[in-house]
Parts: C-alpha cells; structure tokens; sequence
C-alpha cells in the first residue's frame, strides 16, 4: 500500500507546474490525471518512450507473412491450375497479404496498447472522478508523514486546491 | 480551421452532463421510434429472408442473366455508405481538423453498423447462408480450402479487416468518454461502463499511449477503407462483362463510397443534433465543411461518370456501345437519369454557402445523394448483367416484392443498430470536445460537484 499526496488543481497550467516541481525537488515520478490529453506534459514529466510502435511493426509483418503463407500455401497444397499460368499468383495473393498486413498490425497495435497502458485494470488505483470533469490532479508517491507534508507544501505553494492523501 | 467550429459558451462540466443526459434520459419518442424499426426489421427484413430461405432464392427476382440483384446493390451500397465515418474521421484526425471533433464518433458508428448491414446482405444473397463459414479457411474433412484468386475472397478479407478494424477504431477513441459516463452513473449502467473502461484514469501515460496507438490506427485504416471499396469494385470489374470490366471501377467505387458516405453523416448529424439536443455540439460549420466536401466529392463522381460513359464509347466495342445504350436509354434509363439529377446536378446548390449552412435543405439534399447512389449500385449489377454480348443471353431483372421488402428493412435494421448506440455510446467524443474549449477557469461555484453518480 503505497501513499501518494494527490492535490487538485484548476487549471492544467497549474498542474503541470507542480508536477514539475515535485519532480525537479527528488520526489519520485509524479502522475498527471485529466480530462484531456495535455500537449506540454512530456516537456515537464520527461518523454516517454513507447512500445506500441514495436507491436504495430511485427503484428503487420507476422501479418504480411502469414497472409502471403496462407494464400500460396493453399494454391501449393490444392493445386488448381489455370489456363498454364503459375500456381503462385503475385497480384492476388499481394491483396490478401495487404489485408492480413493491416489487419494483423491493428490487433498487435491494441495489444501494445493494453499492456503498455497496463489496461484493463480493475483493482483500485489512484483516482479522483473530477479529473474525468473538470479538475487536474498530480499525484506523487510519498514514502512517510514528512515527505507527505512536503509534497502537500509544494502542491499548495502551486495552486491545488485541495491535497488528499490517498493510498493506492 | 474556422474558430466557430468549438460549440459556444460551454465548460467542461457541461460537455459531461450533456452527453451522460443524451445517454440516460430517455423520453417516449425514442422508445416509439426503437419499436417502429424493430417491427419494420423484423416485417420487411427478417420475415421476407425466413420467407425466402424456406421457399429458396426463387423467392428472390433474380435468374438467369441476371443473377445478382438488388441485395448485392444493396450490399455494395451499404458498404459504400461505411466508407467516410472511419475514413473521414482517420484522415481529420491525422491532419487534426478540430471540426471532426464533435462529429466522428456518430459517422464512426455509421461505419460500423453499415458494415453489420453490408454483411447481413451478404448473408441474404448467398440463399443458403448456413454454408457461410465455408468462405473461412480452415482444416475440414472435405479438403475444401477457399480460392485466394477470386474477388469473393478477397472481399471477405477486406470487410473482415475493416469491420475489425472500425470496431476498434471506435472503441478505443471512447474509453476515456466510457471512463466520464462511469462515474456518473449508477446501477447496471455503471457496471457496464466500468468494464468499457478497461479502469482508465485518465494519467499522462495513459493519454500518451492511447495517442500512439489511436494514430497507428488511422494511419492503417486510411489505406484499408481505400481497399475495401477498390475491393468491391473488383467483384465486378474482374468479369469480362461490358461496362463492368474497367480500369476505372476502383477509384469510381472509392470515391462514389466516400460520397454516399458523407451524404450518410450528413443526414445522421441533422438527427443527432434535433432529437439527441446537440444543437451546441454539431453546429452550421460542420454542416458547412461537409458540404463543401460533399460538393468536390460530386464534382469527383461526375467526372468519373463522363469518363466511364466516353472510355466506353471510345473503345468502341460492340459489346460495350451496347451496355452503354441500353444503360442511357434502355429500360433502366430514368433511373439513370435520377441519379444525374441526385447525384451530378442537384449538390451543385452546395455552392452556395447559404445551402450549405441550411439544415433542412441539406438533410433533403443527403437524403436525395443516397438513393442516387442506390439507384448508381443497382444500375452497375442491374443493367450490365441485362445486356451482355449476345443478344440471346439478354434478359430483364426486376425486383420481386421479397427483396423490395429487405431494402425497406436493411434501413430500418440500420437505425435501430445506430438507436441502440446512441444509448451506450457517448454519441459526441467528451475529452476531444473539451480540446476544443477555452482551458477551464478557476472554480467559483458551490454547487454539487459534477462527477456525482446522479443516474
């Protein structure tokens, strides 16, 4: 059971100052909860890196192959021959290799997305329901009463209007 | 982008309560107007299929030569009409229109349920659908494995991926909007919004990889629904029959997609925003911005209409300046030219801002589109299957009353799918909205606090 101090704040401006300056005072790596994406945020919080476009690559790869396998491993197993033309035919089989090329990359590109968003996720985490609103909440964890207390300062000297300490 | 395409004077708290209101209030017309569809589906599309299954396809007015008819029409016309929701969502949002905001989820919901429709003719097309899964390659003691070469599978390639595809498309751009609605709602609702959510909150990493992904998702859809419309086109233009094997028929099948399609949201925004109470949301300019689209996009299709007529003439086969007659002025004539009217002529108002920022006109106008299009669809399989090179292998084909009915029911199976919907999805996009609005103020108010479970 972790505690973190979660203030809540007006404005994203707001927020993202005092994530900025829990992180520049050797906090741990606060999180930014709102309603809408925020642009800036990679800026204070540093840039993340993410894995969706490594699962996107080799689903539509593993996709590609499989579509090409498919179609010419059918024609190879059940020969149907066609006027002397080849068993492996390019310009259809290219087609059925587009579809499953893009099919299979969606399918990895969501499966990249829940595991590196960690989704689905239903056990409780820190969460405030006006950050779904209207508000923006920086949580950072905080490891005793005195670290705590300093956080809940930094938050309040930044403009939240309230501090929770909530446990995750 | 216009500045007035962000709905006026709206805070962030009122985005939420407008939609999670359009989701869990519910008045009696909408429940008059579930059951009106219900009873037409079941009357016009489901009791005629069951008709037609018992009897056999006899039932249907197709024969010999004319072995496809108004349910293949019909599927390529619901197919088309699917193709501007995700499409025109995904390339809005890679070149981050802000007037696509208030819009995309409905037309990506159009796209969704045309497609369940497209595939439910399929269903009814084949006359023993019971044998469907044997389009599906998969081990079986028959060794009967699908033929990759033939457009019919590619076909069920392409729609298997784009229905995938557009399913996803929707549901991921809506976890945030599930995770709003969650927390304002009670009861069995809240259960089912929970699950929906997947347990977002809504953090910056979360955000960051739901941008990833959402992008990496149009940008694999924008090609798709290119291919699945080229597809369709390809069912008919890989046959030797004149007017139908063109090089043309895949750009003129896209671009006749993407028009019936944005005529389709067209007509859906002027219901959403009347009877859902949207007036805020979808506003004079999205109408404006569509309609300016609609009217290059019928500039685009006409174009393509001269050509496919002087690439036919120019050829000068037999065959196809027969096709060609027989289309212009043979016995489908007057339907050809109602759909010069619809679909060449009559959206040349759209010049016209004044028309084009009219509700009504252009919810008449979208509606008109659509069944120029409709008539486009079934003169393609219609009149070039009557009239194919020999004149003893000509013949008529005229609707039976069977498939009359199930074009009757295929549209009221659509607004039903899409009445459902609109009750379990945020029908306009919360977070993307609220992009679009001024950052919020500090709060001043002492009221109850807008995320309290009210429903």
């Amino acid at each position: 059971m972790a505690t973190h101090a979660l203030g809540l704040f007006e404005t994203p401006s707001e927020a993202l100052a005092a994530a900025g300056e829990l992180k520049g005072s050797g906090f741990g790596q606060p999180s930014v909860i709102s309603p809408i994406p925020l642009e800036t945020a990679e800026e204070v919080l540093g840039e993340k890196k993410s894995v969706i476009k490594r699962f996107t690559f080799f689903g539509a790869l593993f996709g590609g192959l499989g579509g090409f396998a498919l179609a010419a491993g059918t024609a190879v197993l059940y020969v149907h021959p066609t006027g002397g033309r080849p068993i492996i035919t390019w310009p259809p089989f290219l087609i059925i290799t587009y579809e499953m090329t893009i099919l299979f990359g969606i399918l990895a590109t969501v499966i990249g997305f829940l595991v590196s968003a960690r989704f689905p996720a239903f056990r409780d985490r820190i969460y405030v329901p006006e950050a779904a609103v209207d508000k923006f909440a920086v949580a950072v964890p905080c490891e005793d009463r005195g670290v705590f207390e300093k956080a809940e300062a930094i938050l309040r000297g930044a403009g939240a209007g309230e501090v929770r300490e909530v446990t995750e | 982008m216009p500045s007035d395409a962000r709905p006026q004077e709206l805070t962030y708290a009122d985005v939420n309560r407008d939609v999670v209101r359009s989701l869990v209030e519910t008045g009696s017309k909408y429940y008059i107007t579930l059951a009106c569809s219900i009873g037409v589906m079941l009357t016009c599309f489901f009791f005629p299929w069951f008709y037609q299954l018992y009897y056999g396809i006899g039932a249907a007015g197709v024969n010999h030569p004319s072995v496809w008819g108004t349910y293949l029409a019909s599927f390529i016309f619901w197919i088309g009409l699917s193709h501007s929701g995700t499409l025109l969502s995904c390339v809005l949002h890679i070149t981050n229109s802000e007037w696509r905001k208030a819009m995309y989820r409905s037309a990506e919901a159009m796209t969704l349920f045309s497609l369940c429709v497209a595939a439910m003719m399929v269903m009814v097309h084949v006359g023993r659908p019971w044998f469907i899964h044997w389009a599906v390659p998969y081990p079986n003691q028959m060794e009967m494995w699908p033929n990759f070469r033939s457009p019919l599978m590619f076909d069920v390639m392409a729609i298997t991926t784009y229905l995938t595809g557009s399913t996803i498309f929707i549901y991921m751009g809506s976890i945030p909007d599930f995770a709003a609605v969650r927390d304002r709602t009670t009861g069995w609702r809240h259960h089912m919004y929970v699950v929906l959510s997947l347990g977002w909150r809504g953090t910056d990493l979360e955000w960051h990889r739901l941008r990833w992904a959402y992008t990496f998702l149009a940008v694999l859809i924008i090609p798709l629904a290119v291919s699945v419309h080229s597809i369709v086109s390809w069912d008919f233009a890989l046959s030797i029959v004149p007017a139908l094997h063109q090089t043309i028929f895949a750009p003129y099948f896209v671009v006749g997609a993407i028009y019936s399609g944005t005529a389709g949201i067209v007509t859906v925004m002027y219901f959403l925003r009347k009877y859902m109470n949207f007036e805020q949301y979808i506003t004079k300019v999205h109408f404006d911005n569509l309609g300016k689209l609609l009217l290059v996009l019928s500039l685009i299709w006409t174009y393509i209409n001269i050509v496919e007529l002087f690439t036919g003439w120019y050829g000068g086969t037999s065959g196809e300046i027969e096709a060609l007659r027989y289309r212009l002025f043979g016995y489908y004539a007057p339907l050809y030219w109602e759909m010069i009217l619809f679909c060449a002529v009559a959206p040349l108002l759209m010049i016209s801002k004044r028309f084009r920022t009219s509700f009504v006109p252009m919810l008449i106008l979208s509606i008109l589109i659509n069944i120029g299009m409709y008539t486009e669809r079934f003169l393609i399989v219609g009149t070039s299957l009557s009239r194919q090179y020999l004149p003893d292998a000509w013949g008529l084909y005229v609707p039976s009353l069977v498939e009359l009915s199930i074009i009757v029911g295929s549209v009221a199976m659509f607004i039903t799918l899409f009445l459902i919907f609109v009750k379990i999805f945020p029908s306009v996009s919360i977070y993307e909205v609220k992009e679009t609005l001024p950052e919020p103020e500090p709060d001043t108010t002492t009221g109850e606090p807008e995320w309290q479970p009210t429903h």
